[in-house]
């Protein structure tokens, strides 16, 4: 018989990385998801083309274009992305069978779910990195010279927090359930009911403020600099989100305006009351409650993970 | 070592069910083990425990020595561990899942590259292990299995109805390389509902029922401990009333019923006596055409054990 060494922490869990990412890039919802993505990506940036040749007009340069646009990635396409990431990372796994052979390996439960875990990560950093690259081209062949390339770090940095406050619901409903289908359609009704009710909180009941502390949007407002245009001073007014999902936007605005101020509007007061905040206090406060979201359902997920009897 | 696994009164209940009752589980190692029972006897629910899959609610557990607690990785480095149907990650493909569970091992590039072509091999597959899982029958599945639980060259096998799903061809291979496991020294631990299966491969068996474990012992020992009697067919060159009635004052014989030259003695012992019946024959001028003891099967035993215990199979 062979000498047993065991190998070491790390070798383990990279096999149990090596073996998810495998799942996650032939995964036919995966594959399906990255091709929607890019067929969307393309045709947002096809398309002025192709209606400005039809209008007989020529395409402006717009140096913006792909510092605002980022990867083109809304809140439904991070949802979207999470979802397909890990709806079946282990609730697939029980409902295959296939846990049985997996945790009868020497990899301890918590080995196997933060491999998991590493794994959705770095399948998502490629394809999102992929998305802002494509963009990023085919922004600068269509629309010319870009500004402020250098800050698309950050924007791929809070997109991805952004989706990881999904993927924690998805893998925590799951985990909890044992259910892929309901780790989809139970995010799904988390996502579509603070979609709806969003709006109807803001306009009938002046508590904006609770959307701040909701994944999602959360509340919108508007960031005004004051900036030159052929040396005439103006004001130009950004349009800010509060939640989980505007962290990309937020924190490249923050590294443009530093000082700037968000400003949202009680939409059922008459008349209308202002109420201001500084972008910088907005960006912390939604990288605080992401990151207890993403904290709290992870422990949840791993927790029920590590308890939890493979009974069939 | 003398124990491979040992549980002390273990004990798992879903709701009002008593899946596993008080089980006291000895498996000596370098034996082969089969752990007999009827369909929903606790057989699995037992490997389960074993392999940390399900929590007991009572009872200790040791695995190759090592007491298990929670989710204990390091006791199943010695163990290779094969589920009843098992299911592999259809995305994966043979070779693949083998090398990436050799990581989970700890086994070198180098001994994965001369471990997994050669379990290939010896379990049918070669050729096949660029394929994706996803396109196995279920008896490739089960040979899979089979492979993987011998990849890490384990201490102890643990095999959960190893021939399940597999064709007659199959069933005999596996038994023929849990006898050439067994041959290498180490421990095979095999749950069956399969009764020749288990007699054909196994030295001791643990019989269970109800979560209860009704006999424990090596399969000579149990057949001597619960069948006590046998019958021996002889058959005579010409017919004797002098031998018959020599052969009834044997003391392990209990009564010869003459048919012609065909005699069949009840025996009170399942012990081999043949030697002294042939003695006693000849000793008194008889002819022996041929002579054949039909012992308790375990089969018989089974039955005896859970009829006894007032269970339906």
């Amino acid at each position: 018989m062979r000498e047993k060494t065991g190998g070491d922490w790390k070798t383990r869990f990279l096999a149990v990385v090596k073996y998810e990412l495998l799942w996650n890039i032939r995964k036919k919802k995966f594959i399906g998801v990255i091709t929607l993505a890019f067929t969307l990506a393309t045709l947002s940036l096809v398309l002025p083309v192709a209606l400005s040749n039809m209008s007989g007009g020529e395409l402006e340069a717009n140096p913006e274009y792909v510092i605002s646009t980022g990867a083109g990635i809304g809140g439904l396409g991070m949802f979207l992305f999470a979802v397909v990431m890990v709806m079946n990372s282990i609730s697939g796994e029980f409902e295959s069978g296939t846990i049985v052979p997996l945790l009868t390996k020497p990899v301890s439960r918590t080995t196997v779910f933060l491999g998991k875990l590493l794994a959705a990560f770095i399948t998502l950093l490629s394809a999102y990195a992929s998305l802002f690259i494509y963009m990023t081209v085919g922004g600068w062949i269509i629309y010319g010279p870009q500004n402020d390339l250098y800050l698309l770090p950050l924007s791929l940095l809070g997109t991805i927090i952004s989706t990881l406050v999904w993927m924690a619901i998805v893998l925590a409903i799951g985990t909890i359930s044992k259910s892929s289908l309901l780790a989809a359609l139970g995010t799904f009704g988390i996502f579509m009911a603070l979609t709806i009710s969003s709006p109807i909180i803001s306009f009938f009941t002046n508590q904006a403020w609770i959307m701040h502390y909701l994944p999602g949007s959360g509340a919108y407002g508007l960031i005004q600099i004051q900036t030159e245009i052929q040396g005439v001073p103006v004001i130009k007014s950004i349009s800010a989100l509060t939640g989980t999902d505007s962290i990309a936007a937020n924190l490249v605005n923050y590294a443009r305006y530093p000082s700037a101020n968000v400003t949202f509007y009680s939409l059922s007061s008459n008349p209308l009351e202002p109420i201001t905040e500084p972008l910088s206090f907005i960006l912390l406060r939604s990288l605080a409650v992401a990151s207890a979201y993403i904290i709290g359902f992870l422990f949840a997920a791993w927790y029920f993970f590590k308890r939890t009897q493979v009974l069939e | 070592m003398k124990h491979a696994i040992e549980t002390v009164g273990l004990t798992k209940r879903y709701g009002s069910l008593t899946a596993v009752n008080k089980l006291d589980l000895k498996v000596e190692h370098g034996t082969v083990h089969g752990f007999l029972g009827p369909n929903g006897a606790g057989k699995t629910t037992t490997i389960k425990i074993l392999m940390g899959l399900l929590r007991p609610d009572e009872g200790t557990i040791k695995i190759l020595d090592r007491e298990i607690r929670g989710d204990t990785p390091e006791a199943r480095l010695k163990v290779g561990y094969m589920p009843e149907l098992p299911r592999f990650p259809k995305h994966l493909k043979g070779w693949e899942l083998l090398d990436i569970y050799g990581k989970m091992y700890g086994m070198t590039t180098q001994q994965r590259g001369e471990q997994i072509p050669k379990l290939l091999e010896m379990v049918g597959l070669k050729g096949r292990e660029k394929d994706l899982i996803g396109k196995y029958s279920k008896g490739m599945q089960q040979r899979l299995g089979i492979a993987q639980a011998l990849l890490n060259e384990p201490e102890l096998v643990i095999l959960d109805e190893p021939s399940l799903g597999l064709d007659p061809v199959g069933m005999v291979e596996v038994r023929e390389l849990v006898r050439e496991i067994a041959k290498e020294g180490r421990t095979v631990f095999l749950s069956s509902h399969l009764l020749f299966e288990v007699e054909q491969v196994c030295t001791h068996i643990t019989i269970i029922h109800k979560g209860v474990a009704l006999a424990s012992d090596t399969i000579q020992n149990i057949y001597s401990k619960l069948s006590g009697s046998s019958t021996l067919h002889v058959e005579l060159a010409t017919p004797s009333d002098i031998i018959v009635e020599a052969l009834k004052k044997l003391s392990f014989v209990s009564d010869v019923t003459p048919d012609g030259n065909m005699l069949t003695i009840e025996l009170k012992t399942n012990d081999d006596v043949r030697p002294q019946i042939s003695q006693e024959i000849t000793k008194l001028g008889g002819v022996i055409v041929s002579m054949n003891l039909k012992g308790q099967t375990l089969e018989d035993v089974f039955m005896q054990l859970i009829t006894k215990t007032g269970g339906e199979k």
